[in-house]
């Protein structure tokens, strides 16, 4: 595995896709985190608060803190690549510190073998997700204190 | 005899190799086509050995890019079958319509007015008028798609002519890549007195469009969809039409004397050309109009609607997909639109993108015809005259391994 630069939850994930036999079997593991609709926000949660701008498809993301002051997010998408990468992104920072999750570096979609999400220009707006996450993190732990 | 290899050898950037190692297979020439080595070559020279402004200056540089400017416009007016003069440069159809909008509209049409549009236009098209509309208070009358058969409705047609002033029509659909009855949409705008203005950013890389023979009044244009670079098209106007329009920009090409008391503009098309002309722009774009004048119109439309009719028959077996085109019509381009059921639009781009393959997907700049379709958006290729069987049919593998893994 590379040099982690990501939370220490998400290194069975990666490892996951870098055991990966080619692009479209990373895509079929992708599509199957999209699948795990129990801790995704349900679209009727979807609202023009929570939406994410720079998607060509619809996407959204909830952020709070829980009782502790830990960080939680849920998202939802309508693109499946856009929600497996939330899911991934939500195991990476829910039940974090906020301060740790201002800081999450992106390098794990790289490691995973999505360089191409890294891309600003990329339709499916994977930094403009993780940008809101971070905003998010920053915002509320500023409201914690 | 259409020799795709030999074409196809012109075009440098068809034999790359993306990242991931796959081919480029591109079928997004609805969206800009790629550029031939004659065009690359005429804007590298112009840069290499004449940069220089046009129209001012007595040097030779000066002399060499004037005279490669006008003759720019002389082949690509004489492509259309056009005088010079009656083509103005512009920096493509948007700005076209645009210049139609401010220049012409603004000065004739008043209160009340009516310009009939369709379902079918590209935001282009539709935009200038509604802004015209918020400020002098013209009416807008759409045109529906008749969903039976993709085509406009010609009924509603006939209904939205009488007393209409301007008639705004795409010659062919960027996303439906259907060809509108546009000889018959003229005359009968003439008929009823209308003036008419065809969105012609599709239709001129398919087929041969000649201006005179046409009869509109304005005719838009996009040199990138047909060979030649970004960043220029034209507008195609009559001298009477040409005779009722005031200024658009001001400043540059169009003065003919400024004082502290007032300005003095030139006439005709010089009056809609402002600053510095692009001048690389117009170099390429007339490289490549007098490489396509090489080019047999029939044999091309031939070729890229036997692949059309290939990638629709392939896509239409595929389990799931919905097409939103119909290329067997004897008139269609080749772009054809299409959905899979549970696979979203962007990740069906991302995986095609995976396989080497480029198109387009979203809502392709035609909201109100995607509202019409009922959908929000849709994936889109769009072939032309250097795509192949062998692209088709990779094309066709590719997509159906993707719908079997990916949408069950």
């Amino acid at each position: 595995m590379a040099d982690r630069t990501w939370p220490v939850a998400l290194d069975p994930v990666v490892q996951a896709f870098e055991n990966c036999f080619d692009a479209m079997e990373r895509y079929e593991l992708l599509f199957e985190y999209a699948g795990n609709t129990e801790m995704m926000l349900p679209p009727d949660h979807w609202n023009e608060g929570n939406i994410i701008h720079g998607c060509q498809s619809r996407a959204h993301v909830e952020c709070s803190v829980d009782e502790l002051g830990l960080f939680r997010m849920r998202g939802g998408a309508d693109a499946q690549i856009v929600q497996g990468l939330m899911e991934i992104t939500r195991i990476a920072v829910d039940g974090s510190p906020c301060e740790d999750v201002v800081t999450l570096n992106p390098d794990f979609v790289d490691a995973m073998g999505f360089r191409s999400a890294l891309t600003p220009s990329r339709s499916n707006g994977f930094m403009n997700m993780l940008e809101r996450v971070r905003n998010e993190a920053r915002r509320l732990s500023e409201g914690y204190e | 005899m259409y020799n795709i290899r030999e074409l196809r050898a012109e075009f440098p950037i068809l034999s790359r190799v993306l990242p991931n190692g796959k081919p480029l297979v591109y079928f997004d020439n609805a969206a800009t086509s790629q550029k031939p080595n004659a065009v690359i070559d005429a804007m590298s020279r112009y840069y290499k050995t004449y940069n220089s402004n046009a129209h001012r200056g007595a040097h030779t540089l000066a002399d060499e890019a004037t005279t490669a400017l006008e003759a720019a416009r002389e082949s690509i007016a004489s492509f259309f079958g056009a005088s010079p003069s009656n083509l103005i440069y512009t920096s493509g159809t948007t700005e076209a319509i645009n210049l139609v909008a401010y220049a012409w509209a603004r000065r004739n049409l008043s209160e009340g007015d009516a310009v009939v549009l369709t379902e079918m236009e590209h935001h282009a098209d539709i935009v200038p008028w509604q802004e015209l509309s918020k400020e002098i208070g013209i009416e807008l009358r759409f045109v529906p798609l008749d969903l039976g058969d993709m085509c406009l409705d010609m009924g509603a047609y006939r209904h939205a002519l009488p007393g209409a002033a301007l008639v705004c029509v795409v010659h062919t659909s960027n996303v439906l890549g259907i060809r509108n009855p546009i000889e018959e949409i003229i005359t009968l705008a003439k008929e009823s007195g209308a003036r008419i203005l065809i969105d012609a950013a599709q239709g001129a890389a398919h087929e041969r469009i000649n201006f005179k023979e046409l009869g509109a009044d304005f005719v838009t244009l996009s040199a990138h969809k047909m060979a030649g670079p970004t960043g220029i098209g034209g507008l195609l106007a009559t001298n009477e039409a040409l005779s009722q329009c005031g200024p658009f920009l001001t400043g540059g090409q169009m003065i003919k004397s400024v004082s502290t008391d007032g300005s003095i503009f030139r006439d005709g098309a010089a009056l809609l050309e402002t600053g510095t002309p692009r001048i690389a722009e117009a170099i390429g774009w007339g490289a490549a109009i007098d490489w396509l004048s090489e080019i047999d119109f029939n044999q091309m439309h031939d070729h890229i609607k036997s692949l059309a009719i290939m990638a629709f028959e392939g896509m239409s077996q595929i389990d799931g997909i919905t097409v939103y085109s119909d290329p067997t019509r004897p008139e269609s381009s080749g772009t054809i639109s299409f959905l899979h059921e549970r696979i979203d639009s962007d990740d069906l781009a991302m995986l095609l993108d995976e396989g080497g393959f480029a198109l387009r997907t979203g809502q392709h700049c035609a909201q109100p015809l995607m509202d019409a379709l009922g959908v929000a958006s849709t994936n889109r290729i769009s072939l032309w005259l250097y795509n192949t069987e062998e692209e088709v049919k990779s094309f066709l593998s590719h997509l159906r391994m993707i719908c079997e893994r990916f949408g069950q």
